[in-house]
């Protein structure tokens, strides 16, 4: 469960000369994202996205704000949010020179894993992801999809209650994003809480149960699909959130949903 | 103890790196030694002259200065016939050099006059050069010899014609060319470090963020101190096994050249070697450092890269002004790290004794200034640059 309160985070511009004002990257993101559902967080490029995700994985702290994953304050209880969360980033970022086998070892055993468990644990992956092929091979000249499937691995080694994914099935060919949808929803169905960051309208309109607009550093809209369409009265998402980015932004919703804190 | 898991998979991932084992293993061992220390040593060879050893000289009408010879001979110089062309063949090298006995050598020897003779010698060739220096000490001390027979047989007291009497009281320990190999065994153990952890320090820091495989490292329940600890822990093994591989490599390469030259001002034996090696171990974790903070504030590789580049400076900058200037083991410059272990070294093999005074605030200074690296390298790590 991930609860987002008005984020705002500002960064130097590079060269920037002293006392020079931080530009934007997010200016007001709230959002809930629940238990057993896939939230999507839709945005175009540069709009917010992948900052709003850093900070809710702790990399980064908000200038103002707050968020909750699972009850762990993003600010307060760092490793308790950490010992929740998966995070995939928007690039797989794993190690060319270890097998795909020892790259989710690694970060099993870094989760705190014994290494009996962290076998156990890895092997089960492989399987659930189906991994056989190239498990013991070394991830240099891994495809897109084979990199994209030892990353999400990692992220679920130690079985988080949530998941964050930043731009997943980019670079992926429709095959693998079949997969990875299926796997996506298989992970939904067992009560994880799915955040899913795209700019495909298809990839969330097909994936998502629940959908937050966000348009320059700002949630603009988040609802279900039904929802977002009856509210901007357009019949397919790609027209609603060409609507709904046009909108002026929707206020914060009132302190309440801070409550889990 | 998570920052063991993190340094046995730097060491396990670094280990499948050609280039970090390239420069850990071979670079700083061996081919640094061998360059440096093989040509340094080389040309000590050249410059030394063994007058014991026996040679062999062309001289051309040996037969008119058969004493001449038989005085060679004595001082372990066997005649041959020169060439027929002289110049040629000292040109060319089939001859080093050529000594040619003028006609007029035994009359002018008679008549007291200057015996003429003409050493035939190519400068630009050393070996020549050398012969040449050789020859010319031996013809001095003929000379002298000469001169006072012939001062006797005129009822002169040679001694007469030295009205000065210069003795040379060199009361340093070393010569300047003890000092001269002394400086290279901390410029090579201190080069050998830096090489052994330089690629791997540039590859868990600057790139790891330019794989972007530091953004999900940095979001998984385990403190910075861990990842910095690990990082640091696994360049400091390679840092380690870089210089004994060092310590391995001086070794042998000093069992293969004449020490004995150096007239047992210099020692580099196993013991001394060792003992170097303990004083300069203090760098270890200092260099491991060092390479880890700089690596940890650059963006890039290419910028670490830079960076680490312009670090080999260091240990090449004491090397050479130790060289023009005769720098003081003073409490000051004890302190400093680097600085402290060239002067320990260059003590330790030249077989000066070290005051405890200087071991200790080497040993404090250096780890101190470890400890204040790791600690920089800490808050780079905690900082929001570190993954943008």
């Amino acid at each position: 469960m991930i609860n987002a309160y008005d984020l705002q985070k500002g960064f130097q511009r590079e060269g920037a000369k002293r006392g020079e004002e931080p530009v934007l990257a997010v200016s007001s993101v709230s959002f809930t994202a629940a238990d057993g559902r896939i939230t999507g967080l839709l945005g175009p490029n540069g709009a917010g996205k992948s900052t709003s995700l850093r900070m809710l994985a702790t990399l980064i702290r908000p200038d103002s704000g707050s968020a909750s994953i699972d009850g762990h304050d993003i600010v307060g209880d760092v490793l308790g949010v950490r010992q929740q969360l998966g995070f995939m980033p928007h690039n797989a970022g794993i190690y060319p020179r270890l097998t795909a086998r020892e790259n989710i070892r690694y970060y099993a055993r870094l989760c705190g894993l014994s290494a009996n468990d962290a076998k156990q644990r890895v092997g089960e992956l492989i399987e659930q992801l189906g991994m056989h092929d190239f498990a013991d091979r070394r991830a240099t000249g891994f495809s897109q999809g084979q990199k994209t499937k030892v990353a999400l691995a990692r992220a679920l080694v130690h079985r988080p209650q949530t998941l964050m994914l930043d731009e997943p099935t980019n670079g992926l060919d429709v095959m693998a994003t079949r997969g990875l949808r299926e796997i996506i929803r298989d992970l939904a169905n067992a009560g994880h809480c799915i955040l899913f960051s795209s700019h495909i309208m298809q990839e969330v309109s097909a994936l998502c149960d629940h959908i937050a607009i966000i348009s320059e550093g700002q949630i603009v809209m988040a609802d279900s699909l039904e929802g977002i369409l009856t509210k901007t009265g357009e019949t397919d998402l790609e027209d609603a959130f060409v609507r709904a980015i046009g909108l002026e932004p929707c206020p914060p919703p009132i302190a309440s949903t801070n409550g889990t804190q | 103890m998570k920052f063991l898991i993190v340094t046995v998979k730097e060491i396990v991932d670094n280990f499948r790196d050609r280039q970090t084992l390239f420069y850990a293993l071979l670079f700083g061992p061996v081919l640094v030694p061998l360059l440096l220390g093989g040509s340094l040593i080389a040309s000590f060879k050249q410059f030394s002259i063994d007058f014991d050893q026996v040679s062999e000289l062309a001289i051309a009408h040996s037969e008119r200065a058969p004493n001449l010879v038989k005085f060679l001979y004595q001082n372990n110089i066997d005649v041959i016939d020169a060439p027929v062309n002289i110049e040629l063949s000292v040109h060319s090298g089939d001859e080093l050099i050529v000594l040619e006995i003028d006609e007029d050598y035994s009359i002018a020897l008679r008549e007291g006059r200057a015996a003429p003779l003409t050493l035939h010698v190519n400068d630009a060739n050393k070996d020549s050069a050398k012969a040449a220096r050789r020859i010319s000490t031996l013809l001095d001390v003929y000379k002298r010899t000469l001169d006072s027979l012939r001062m006797q047989h005129r009822g002169i007291d040679p001694a007469i014609f030295n009205s000065l009497d210069v003795v040379e009281n060199d009361v340093s320990v070393d010569g300047a060319n003890g000092q001269l190999l002394a400086s290279l065994l901390p410029f090579l153990y201190i080069m050998s470090m830096i090489m052994g952890g330089f690629y791997l320090a540039i590859d868990t820091t600057a790139g790891e963020r330019e794989r972007f495989s530091l953004e999900p490292l940095l979001s998984l329940p385990l403190s910075r101190r861990d990842v910095v600890l690990g990082k640091f822990v696994a360049t400091l093994c390679f840092v380690s096994l870089s210089a004994l591989l060092t310590v391995v490599s001086i070794y042998l390469l000093f069992r293969l050249f004449p020490v004995e030259l150096m007239r047992g001002q210099v020692r580099f034996d196993g013991p001394t070697i060792s003992r170097a090696f303990l004083l300069a171990s203090p760098l270890l974790p200092f260099i491991s450092a060092l390479l880890m903070t700089i690596a940890a504030f650059t963006r890039s590789v290419k910028e670490a890269q830079t960076y680490l580049g312009l670090l080999m400076v260091i240990p090449m900058a004491p090397f050479f002004l130790l060289q023009f200037f005769t720098l003081r083991a003073t409490v000051a410059s004890m302190a400093l790290p680097m600085l402290s272990q060239y002067q320990l070294l260059e003590s330790a093999v030249l077989g000066k004794s070290i005051p405890t005074l200087h071991i200790a605030l080497s040993v404090v200074g250096t780890l101190g200034g470890a400890i204040i690296l790791l600690w920089v390298a800490q808050r780079l790590y905690s900082q929001e640059r570190i993954i943008s």
